[in-house]
C-alpha cells in the first residue's frame, strides 16, 4: 500500500502542512490564538526559518497572539535553538518557531515552546489542542490588545556566548581550522559563518548561506543530499565539514574525504567531550546506537533511553538530570548547560574543541570509536498493524530482553532491533545494530520478513 | 434590544474589538477581498492609530500575502491618503483599517477599488457573497505575495493638494486644529514642515489613546478646541475624526458651527466657480443647500443616506456636471480629488473661501439664512417599521413625499425625514424649518413613531 500523503496535520505536536490550500494563515492564526489563550498575557517570542511562507505566517501568528493580549517579540529569522534559549533567558510566557525543520520547502509548521523554552510536554500539548478545537479564545478589547517589539541581534549573541562559555575558545582560534559549511540557505545562514569565523577563528568555505534564497538541496542533511558539501571538502581540503538543516537544530559532519560521519558517531564524540569535563549521565532515544553506551562506559556513566522525539528525550533528561543527551538517529545534540534543545552550534563547538585539545584530526577522533553496523528500512504503514507486528517479533525472538516504550525494542547480547511507527509520517521504521556486519544483515532480513507478514 | 457589536454590510466590517471584531473575521474579510479583486497589482493598506489596528493589520497582511497579493503598508495614514496611494502606486485596491469617528474600542475595515474609489453597491455585494461563501483563493507556497512599506505617498498627496490650492495665500491664517489623536496630526505636521503652514495642533499624539471620542460633533468641538481659539487669536478652528475624512469647524470667536454648515459653506464656495453644476447629497441634509445651489443655478441631487448611495449616484452622472458631493456630518468629496471624502481638502477649501471673502468666518456664517433642525432617535422593532412609515405618510399627506430612504416629506419652508439607521436598531427623525424650529410637527412625528415602539 502506498503511503498516504498528509498535507495537513493538526495534532499533539502542533500544526504542520503544505502552505496554500492546506495550511492557511487562518489556521495558523487560530492556533496562535489557542496558544495565547493557553499562556495568558505576557511576552511571546516569535521567530522563523527561511522558508518562503515564513513571513506570511509570521503576520498571521502575530495577529492571533496580539488578539489574546500577548505582546509579540519578533526575533525574525533565527535557528530554533536560539529562539528556545531566548524564550527561557528573557522570562517570556512562551515561544513559537515557524519552521517545518527538515521537511521540504512547501511545508511549514508551528513549533511551540513553554516558558522554559522547551517543547510542550505531552500533557501541555493535549491541553493546547483541546483549546484549539474548542475555539473559545481570549478576545481582548482594544485596550487589552498586545503590542509588537522587534529584537534582532541579542538572541544570536546570547546563544553564541553560551556555547562559547562551554569550550576553550582560545585554543580553537589558535588552530585556525579550515572548515566547510553547507547552510542550506537556512536560519543559520548569517549566524553560522559569524560563529565559525569571528568567534572560532576558522578559515571558512561556505555554500548556501543566503537566507533569501530557496533551499538548494533536500532539507534533511543526509549522505545522499550533501553531495555539494562532499565536493567542497575535496576541493578546499577542509579539516571538517558542517551541514545544518533549515532551522539549525540538526547537525551533520563530513570528513576531509567528503564522506559523512554517521550521526550516532557525531553524538558519541560530543558525549565523550562532555563526559570528559562534566559529571553526569546520558539520555538517548531507543534507536540511538550502542556506541553511546560504550563511550559512557569509558567515563563510568549511565545511559538512559527514551521514546523517539526531542520532547521525549528532554523530558527524560530533566527527570534524571542528565548532562548530555540526544538522538543519534537524526543528528540532534542536547546539551542542557546551553539549553534543553537540539543545537547544532553546541555540536560544532565541541568537536572543534576536541580537535584542538587532542591535536588529533577528525578521522583520528572517529577512529577511536568502537565500530557497529547499523542498518534500517522503512515501510509504508498499515494502520492497526503495528500490534500484530510486535507480537510477531516477540514470538520470533522469545529470548530477547524487550522494551515496549516506543514500538518494540529487542536487546540481544550482541545486537539489538527496534521497530516503531514514525511520529510524523505514515511509515514503520525498522533499525538493527550489531558489532558484526553479518549478524546485523541477518537480523534486518529476518525483521523485514516479519514486517512483510 | 441587544446592542450590536458587529456590523458586516456593504460598507465593510465594523465592530467592537474582542466581542465583534476578531482575527478570524478580519482575515476572512481580507481573504474575500483578495479573492474579489479582478485587476492585478498590489494592495495598499493603512490604519488609524487605534491599538487594535496593529493586530488587524497583521491579520489583513497575512491573508493578502496568502492570496498572492503584494502588500504595500502605509502604516498610520488617513483614509484619503490611502485612496491617493492606490492611484499613485497603481494598486489593485486598498484597505483602510480604522473606525473613523467611533470611540477607541471600535475598529473597521473599508475597501477601495483600483482608482481609490469606494466599492459600488453591486461590488460590495459580491465581496459579501465571497465572504459568506468562504471559498477563498490561496496560492502555493512559492507564489506568496511580498510586503513592503511606503513612506513617500504622504508627500505626493500634499503635492497634489498644493497644485489645487494656493498655499501661499492659505498659510497666512492662524489655525488651531484638534486632531482627535488621529491621522490628521501627521498630515498637518508635514504641511507645517514642508510648506510653512503654522497649524497649532492639539491632541496630536498618535499612540493609540484618544483624548476624546473622535467625532466631528459640535459637542466635541466645544470640549477642547473652541475655548482655545480666542485666546490664541486664531482665524479658525478645525477638528478631524480619527481617519481625517470628516471635519468640524469653530469660528474665530470660538463658536462651534453646526456640522451641517461644513457642506453648505463648501457648496457655496465651489458652486460659485462651477455654476449650474450638481451637488450630490443625502435626504437628511439641510435645505440651506437647495437655497445656495439655486443662487448658483445649481441643482441638488438627493440620494439615500450612506456612502454606497453617494458613490452610486456619482457614477450615474458625468463627472464634469458635478460640483461636489457630501453629507451633513462634515464629509465632503470634490472632483479635483476624484471624489474621495477628504477632511484636509475640505478644511483648505474653507480657508480658501475665508481668503476670498476677506471676512471673518463668523461673519460669513452669520450671513446665511437661518434653518432650524431638530433631531431625535427612537428604538423600534424592525417588524413594525413599514406600518409606521405608511401611517406617517397618510398623516402628512399635504406635503411632497419621497420614499427612497424611509420617508421624507417636503413643504416649501420645512421638511422631515424618518429613516431606519443602518448601524443601530433605531429610527432616526430629522425635521427642519426656516427661521424657527418646527416644534409642533416634530412632536407629532415623535408621538406617532413612539406608538410603534
Amino acid at each position: 500500500m502506498a503511503a498516504r500523503e498528509h498535507l495537513l496535520k493538526i495534532g499533539v505536536s502542533g500544526i504542520r502542512g503544505v502552505v496554500g490550500e492546506f495550511l492557511t494563515p487562518h489556521m495558523a492564526c487560530e492556533f496562535a490564538q489557542a496558544f495565547g489563550t493557553y499562556t495568558g498575557r505576557g511576552r511571546v517570542v516569535l521567530g522563523r526559518d527561511t522558508r518562503a511562507s515564513g513571513a506570511m505566517l509570521e503576520h498571521a501568528v502575530t495577529c492571533g497572539l496580539l488578539s489574546t493580549g500577548c505582546d509579540v517579540v519578533q526575533v525574525g529569522v533565527l535557528p530554533t535553538p536560539t529562539i528556545q534559549m531566548y524564550v527561557a533567558a528573557t522570562g517570556a510566557r512562551g515561544g513559537i518557531a515557524l519552521t517545518a525543520s527538515h521537511n521540504p520547502p512547501e511545508y511549514n509548521a508551528l513549533k511551540l515552546f513553554n516558558e522554559q523554552g522547551q517543547f510542550f510536554n505531552q500533557f501541555e500539548r493535549s491541553e493546547l489542542i483541546d483549546l484549539y478545537h474548542q475555539g473559545d479564545f481570549t478576545a481582548e478589547p482594544n485596550s487589552g490588545i498586545g503590542s509588537i517589539s522587534v529584537e534582532r541581534s541579542t538572541p544570536a549573541r546570547m546563544h553564541i556566548e553560551r556555547v562559547l562559555g562551554c569550550v576553550n575558545q582560545k585554543r580553537i582560534r589558535k588552530k585556525n581550522f579550515r572548515v566547510a559549511l553547507d547552510g542550506v540557505n537556512g536560519a543559520g545562514s548569517i549566524m553560522s559563518p559569524r560563529f565559525l569565523t569571528e568567534e572560532l577563528g576558522c578559515e571558512l568555505h561556505a555554500i548556501s548561506i543566503d537566507p533569501t534564497k530557496p533551499f538548494p538541496r533536500e532539507a534533511e542533511p543526509r549522505p545522499d543530499t550533501l553531495g555539494d558539501l562532499a565536493e567542497l571538502m575535496r576541493t578546499t581540503g577542509a579539516d571538517i565539514g558542517f551541514a545544518q538543516d533549515p532551522d539549525g537544530d540538526r547537525l551533520a559532519i563530513a570528513l576531509p574525504d567528503g564522506t559523512l560521519i554517521d550521526n550516532d558517531d557525531v553524538l558519541a564524540l560530543v558525549v565523550d567531550a562532555v563526559l570528559s569535563r562534566m559529571a553526569g549521565d546520558v539520555v538517548v532515544n531507543l534507536t540511538t546506537s550502542s556506541v553511546i553506551d560504550e563511550v559512557a562506559a569509558w567515563h563510568d556513566r549511565k545511559v538512559y533511553r527514551s521514546a523517539v522525539g526531542e520532547a521525549n528525550v528532554v523530558e527524560r533528561m530533566l527527570a534524571v538530570n542528565a548532562v548530555i543527551g540526544g538522538e543519534g538517529s537524526n543528528g540532534g545534540i542536547i546539551f542542557p548547560t546551553v539549553h534543553y534543545c537540539r543545537d547544532s552550534y553546541t555540536g560544532m563547538a565541541f568537536i572543534l574543541d576536541m580537535m584542538a585539545e587532542t591535536g588529533k584530526t577528525l578521522p583520528q577522533l572517529v577512529e577511536r570509536l568502537p565500530k557497529f553496523t547499523r542498518l534500517g528500512v522503512k515501510m509504508a504503514f498499515q494502520n492497526g498493524k503495528l500490534g500484530s507486528i510486535i507480537q510477531g517479533f516477540e514470538q520470533r525472538f522469545p529470548n530477547a530482553t524487550t522494551d515496549r516504550s516506543d514500538g518494540l525494542k529487542l536487546n540481544f547480547d550482541d545486537a539489538w532491533l527496534h521497530v516503531r511507527a514514525s511520529n510524523t509520517e505514515p511509515i514503520l521504521r525498522l533499525a538493527v545494530e550489531s558489532r558484526s556486519p553479518e549478524r546485523a544483515q541477518q537480523l534486518l532480513e529476518t525483521g523485514t520478513d516479519i514486517l512483510k507478514g | 434590544m441587544p446592542v450590536s457589536t458587529l456590523r458586516i454590510s456593504h460598507v465593510g466590517l465594523r465592530g467592537i474589538v474582542g466581542s465583534g471584531i476578531n482575527p478570524e473575521r478580519v482575515m476572512e474579510f481580507a481573504s474575500a477581498f483578495a479573492t474579489f479583486l479582478h485587476e492585478s497589482g498590489p494592495v495598499v493598506i493603512g490604519r488609524d492609530p487605534r491599538r487594535s489596528g496593529v493586530m488587524i493589520r497583521e491579520g489583513v497582511t497575512a491573508a493578502l500575502l496568502a492570496s498572492g497579493r503584494d502588500v504595500i503598508d502605509l502604516d498610520v495614514v488617513s483614509t484619503p491618503v490611502i485612496q491617493h496611494a492606490i492611484r499613485q502606486l497603481k494598486a489593485a485596491g486598498g484597505i483602510s483599517i480604522g473606525a473613523s469617528h467611533n470611540a477607541a474600542e471600535w475598529n473597521a475595515l473599508r475597501f477601495f477599488g483600483p482608482q481609490g474609489t469606494y466599492l459600488s453597491t453591486p461590488e460590495a455585494g459580491e465581496l459579501l457573497d465571497i465572504y459568506h461563501l468562504r471559498h477563498f483563493h490561496f496560492v502555493p507556497w512559492n507564489e506568496l505575495g511580498q510586503r513592503r512599506e511606503d513612506h513617500t505617498v504622504l508627500d505626493s498627496y500634499l503635492d497634489e493638494l498644493s497644485r489645487v490650492f494656493d498655499f501661499e495665500q492659505l498659510r497666512q491664517f492662524r489655525v488651531v486644529v484638534d486632531c482627535s489623536n488621529g491621522t490628521s496630526s501627521l498630515i498637518l505636521q508635514r504641511l507645517n514642515e514642508l510648506y510653512g503652514f503654522s497649524f497649532i495642533l492639539i491632541n496630536a499624539t498618535t499612540d493609540g489613546t484618544f483624548a476624546h471620542e473622535p467625532s466631528t460633533s459640535a459637542k466635541a468641538v466645544n470640549m477642547q478646541l473652541a475655548p482655545l481659539i480666542a485666546p490664541l487669536k486664531a482665524d479658525a478652528g478645525f477638528l478631524f475624526d480619527a481617519d481625517s475624512d470628516r471635519v468640524a469647524i469653530a469660528t474665530e470667536t470660538g463658536e462651534a458651527i453646526s456640522e451641517e454648515m461644513v457642506l453648505a459653506l463648501a457648496t457655496d464656495h465651489l458652486m460659485a466657480r462651477a455654476p449650474g453644476k450638481k451637488l450630490i447629497t443625502n435626504l437628511s441634509t439641510t435645505s440651506l443647500l437647495d437655497e445656495i445651489a439655486k443662487s448658483h443655478n445649481g441643482e441638488v441631487i438627493r440620494v439615500p443616506v450612506g456612502r454606497n448611495s453617494a458613490s452610486d449616484a456619482l457614477s450615474a452622472y458625468p463627472a464634469e456636471e458635478i460640483a461636489l458631493a457630501g453629507e451633513g456630518t462634515g464629509a465632503v468629496m470634490m472632483p479635483q480629488f476624484r471624489f474621495v471624502y477628504d477632511g484636509i481638502a475640505t478644511m483648505l477649501t474653507l480657508l480658501e473661501m475665508r481668503a476670498s471673502r476677506e471676512k471673518p468666518l463668523g461673519d460669513i456664517v452669520a450671513a446665511y439664512p437661518k434653518y432650524c433642525m431638530l433631531k431625535s432617535e427612537v428604538p423600534l422593532s424592525r417588524q413594525r417599521i413599514p406600518q409606521m412609515l405608511t401611517t406617517l405618510e397618510e398623516r402628512f399627506s399635504g406635503g411632497r413625499p419621497n420614499t427612497l430612504d424611509g420617508l421624507r416629506v417636503d413643504w416649501p419652508d420645512k421638511w422631515f425625514h424618518v429613516r431606519v439607521s443602518q448601524t443601530e436598531p433605531i429610527v432616526r427623525i430629522i425635521a427642519e424649518q426656516k427661521d424657527t424650529p418646527p416644534e409642533s410637527m416634530f412632536n407629532e412625528i415623535l408621538d406617532t413613531v413612539r406608538t410603534y415602539a
